[in-house]
C-alpha cells in the first residue's frame, strides 16, 4: 500500500522506521520525503505479509499513517489524451487505452512527477 | 467515376454513404478499390494536433470615441494590431507579457478562453489622431459581444512529419515534447492513416476553397500552407517527411473548446492544439486506393533533436504502425514513443464530420483551384552576417593538466594562474574530464592522491565546428563558467567563457549600432 507518513518534531531522530522495516520484514520504497527538524512527511510504499502490524507499529511510536489511493490525479476534462506523457514515466504507469484514451495506473505510480511537467494542458497534478 | 455534384445529391438525398479514413483501409482491403470506389461516396478524415501556426483575426468593433489600436493586451497576451484601427492578430505562440506566467499563458490559451465563452481582459493604447482621439482602452470582452472572431491559421495539418529523438546526455524541452536524454523516449505527431493530406497525397481533390471542419465548425482551406512542399521523397505515394501544409480559417464564434485547446510545451511555449478534419469525395478509383492507406505504409524518419541545425540527422526509418505500439527498437534497445497529437480526438474529428455529412448538414465543395503538387521546395533563411564559430575565436593557450599528474602539480597550476577549472587530457591530448579546485580540496580531503580518481568524467564541451550563440545557450543552461573546445578526434584545442561570448556579443551590438548601444 502507499500511505503519507507524518512526523512530529520530536519523534524525526528516532529510527523508528527502520525499526519497523527489521520487526516485520517489510519491503519499504520511499517515494517523496519532505522532512526537516520541524517535523515532515514522507510518501512511501510498504509491503509485505506483516503490512498491517507493522503500520500498527508505526501508529503506535507516533507516526500519522494516511494510506492513499491515489498518487497523481488527472483532470479529464483538461487531458486531451495527446500521449505526451506516456513515454516519459518511468514505470510504465502510463497506458494507451483500446479507445486510444489516456490512463494513469495508480498502483504502478511512484509519484516522480515527470507527467505533471510535461502535460502540455497542465491537466495532470501530484496529490498532497 | 463520380462527381461531387452527383455525391452531394446523394447526401441531399439522406443516402450517401461515408466511413471513416480508417475504416476505409479495411474496407479496400477486403473488397478491393474498384468496388470501395463504387459503393463509397467520402471518407472523413481527421487530425488533431500541436499547431503552431495558427491565431485569429479579432475585429473588436469601435469604441466611443474611437481608438485607433497601436499595442493590444489579450489577458496580457499581446496581438499584433499594426493593422487599420481595431483589428488584431492574435498569434497562438505569443507568449504573456507577465514574466510570472510567460510561457504558461500564451495566444492559445486566450483562443480557447475565447471560445469557452470566458470573459478576457483588453488593454489597447494608440498614438491618437483627429479620426481616433482616444489613445487607451481597458475594458473586458467575450467572444459574443466583440464583431468578428475568424481563425486563420497559416500552417497545418503537415503532411507527415519528423519524429524525435535525443541523443544528448541532456533532457530537451522541444516543440515535440519532452526528450529524454540518450535515446530515452520517442515522439511523433502525425495522426497517421486517419491525418487529412496523407489520404490525399497528390491533392486530387482537396484544394483552394474545400469545405471542412475546423474546431468542431464549418471551416475552409485557403490556400497551401506556409512552408507547403512538394519534392520530398514519397513511399507508396506519401512523402516520407514533413511536406504539404494548409491555410485554414473557420469562424471561432461557431467554434468547440473540445476541439480548440490552449497547450504550453514545456519549457518551449504555448502552442494551439487544433481539430480539423477534411472530406475527400471518392471519385474514382485512385482516390479509393489513396485513402486506403494504412499506417505501416506511412513511413517517417526518426530525426536527432540533439543537433540544434537545420538538417538533423536521421537515426532510423519507421512507420506509424510500429509507433503506435508504444515501443520502437534503437540500436537494440526498445525504446517507449509518444504520439503528440491525439489519436482519441482525431478519430472523434473523422466521426463527427461523418456524421454531419450523413445528417445531410455538410455539403461537399468543388475546390476552385487544386493545390500545388509540384514545384514547391521551403527556401532557407540564410543569415547574410556569418555566424561566429567556436573554432573562430582567437583563445588563449590552455592551460590543461594530464591526467597521469600529481594532484599538488595540477593544485598549484590552478593557483599560479588564477583560475578554477582544468581539462585533463591524456598523452595525445584528448580529452579525459575535467578538474575543479572544489573537486582537489575534496579529493585531498578524503586522502586520494591521483587526478583520475577526483575528475569529473562527464564534461560539457564546445565542438569546432558549432557557432557561438548555441555555446551560449549551452553555458547558460548548464549554470557553468566555460567549457573545453575540442576538434573532431576529441583533442582539446581550447577553452571558452562566457566572458569570451559576452565579448563577442558585445562587439557585434557595437558594430551594428555604430557604437551606441541601444
Ligand atoms: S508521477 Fe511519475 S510514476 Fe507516476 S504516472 Fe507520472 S511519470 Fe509515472
Ligand atoms: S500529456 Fe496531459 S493531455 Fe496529454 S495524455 Fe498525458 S495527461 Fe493527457
Amino acid at each position: 500500500m502507499k500511505a503519507w507518513l507524518k512526523f512530529l518534531p520530536t519523534i524525526v531522530n528516532k529510527a523508528i522506521m527502520s525499526d519497523a522495516i527489521k520487526i516485520y520484514d517489510i519491503d519499504f520504497n520511499i517515494l517523496r520525503a519532505h522532512i526537516n527538524p520541524r517535523g515532515g512527511k514522507m510518501l512511501v510504499e510498504i509491503s509485505g505479509p506483516q503490512e498491517n502490524e507493522c503500520i500498527q507499529y508505526m501508529e503506535e511510536q507516533g507516526i500519522e499513517v494516511i494510506p492513499i489511493m491515489r498518487v497523481v490525479q488527472k483532470d479529464s476534462e483538461k487531458c486531451v489524451d495527446c500521449g505526451a506523457c506516456v513515454s516519459l514515466c518511468p514505470v510504465k504507469a502510463i497506458c494507451i487505452q483500446d479507445d486510444w484514451g489516456v490512463e494513469i495506473d495508480n498502483q504502478n505510480c511512484i509519484g516522480c512527477g515527470f507527467c505533471v511537467n510535461s502535460c502540455p494542458t497542465k491537466a495532470i497534478s501530484l496529490m498532497e | 467515376m463520380k462527381t461531387i455534384q452527383e455525391i452531394n445529391q446523394k447526401i441531399k438525398n439522406g443516402d450517401a454513404v461515408v466511413v471513416t479514413a480508417d475504416e476505409m483501409t479495411s474496407i479496400v482491403a477486403q473488397n478491393g478499390a474498384q468496388k470501395a470506389a463504387e459503393e463509397i461516396d467520402v471518407v472523413t478524415t481527421g487530425t488533431f494536433g500541436a499547431m503552431c501556426s495558427s491565431g485569429a483575426f479579432l475585429n473588436f468593433g469601435h469604441s466611443d470615441p474611437p481608438i485607433k489600436m497601436t499595442k493590444t493586451f489579450l489577458n496580457g497576451v499581446e496581438a499584433y494590431s499594426g493593422l487599420a484601427s481595431v483589428d488584431a492578430y492574435l498569434g497562438a505562440t505569443q507568449p504573456s507579457q507577465n514574466p510570472e506566467i510567460g510561457l504558461h499563458y500564451g495566444g492559445a490559451h486566450v483562443i480557447e478562453d475565447l471560445i469557452r465563452g470566458k470573459e478576457v481582459e483588453l488593454i489597447a493604447d494608440a498614438y491618437g489622431t483627429d479620426c481616433y482621439p482616444l489613445k487607451r482602452v481597458e475594458t473586458s470582452i467575450t467572444l459574443d459581444k466583440i464583431n468578428q472572431a475568424t481563425m486563420v491559421n497559416p500552417r497545418n495539418c503537415y503532411q507527415n512529419y519528423a519524429v524525435a529523438i535525443n541523443s544528448t546526455d541532456e533532457t530537451l524541452y522541444t516543440y515535440m515534447g519532452t526528450l529524454l536524454p540518450k535515446f530515452g523516449n520517442v515522439t511523433y505527431s502525425s495522426a497517421g492513416t486517419l491525418s487529412p493530406l496523407i489520404n490525399d497525397p497528390y491533392f486530387n481533390t482537396i484544394g483552394m476553397g474545400t469545405k471542412i471542419f475546423l474546431g468542431g465548425a464549418e471551416g475552409y482551406i485557403i490556400s497551401e500552407g506556409t512552408q507547403h512542399a512538394t519534392e520530398n521523397e514519397r513511399r507508396n505515394g506519401v512523402p516520407v517527411s514533413a511536406s504539404g501544409t494548409l491555410m485554414l480559417q473557420g469562424d471561432m464564434k461557431k467554434m468547440n473548446p473540445e476541439y480548440i485547446r490552449g497547450a504550453t510545451m514545456p519549457k518551449y511555449g504555448p502552442t494551439l492544439y487544433v481539430g480539423a478534419g477534411i472530406p475527400i469525395p471518392i471519385l474514382n478509383e485512385e482516390v479509393a486506393t489513396r485513402t486506403a492507406i494504412s499506417d505501416e505504409e506511412i513511413i517517417c524518419k526518426i530525426i536527432d533533436y540533439g543537433v540544434p541545425r537545420r538538417s538533423r540527422p536521421v537515426i532510423r526509418e519507421t512507420n506509424y504502425k510500429e509507433l503506435k505500439t508504444g515501443k520502437i527498437e534503437i540500436d537494440g534497445i526498445e525504446v517507449p514513443t509518444s504520439p503528440l497529437s491525439s489519436y482519441k480526438r482525431s478519430k472523434m474529428v473523422a466521426v463527427e464530420l461523418k456524421e454531419w455529412i450523413e445528417k445531410g448538414d455538410f455539403l461537399l465543395t468543388n475546390p476552385v483551384r487544386p493545390l500545388s503538387s509540384k514545384g514547391n521546395i521551403v527556401k532557407p533563411l540564410e543569415i547574410s552576417k556569418p555566424l561566429v564559430m567556436v573554432k573562430d575565436i582567437e583563445s588563449k593557450p590552455v592551460i590543461m593538466a594530464y591526467s597521469g599528474e600529481k594532484i599538488n602539480d595540477v593544485a598549484k597550476k590552478l593557483v599560479d594562474n588564477n583560475i578554477n577549472h582544468l581539462p585533463v587530457v591524456d598523452n595525445d591530448g584528448k580529452l579525459k574530464g575535467i578538474v575543479t579546485s572544489w573537486d582537489i580540496a575534496d579529493g585531498v580531503a578524503k586522502g586520494k592522491s591521483k587526478l583520475d580518481e577526483l575528475m569529473t568524467r562527464k564534461v560539457i564541451i564546445a565542438r569546432e565546428d558549432e557557432s557561438v550563440d548555441i555555446i551560449a545557450r549551452r553555458i547558460d543552461k548548464n549554470n557553468i563558467s566555460g567549457l573545453p573546445i575540442v576538434d573532431k578526434e576529441n583533442i582539446v584545442k581550447g577553452m571558452i567563457t562566457a566572458e569570451d561570448i559576452s565579448r563577442l556579443i558585445g562587439e557585434n551590438l557595437k558594430d551594428e549600432n555604430g557604437g551606441e548601444s541601444i
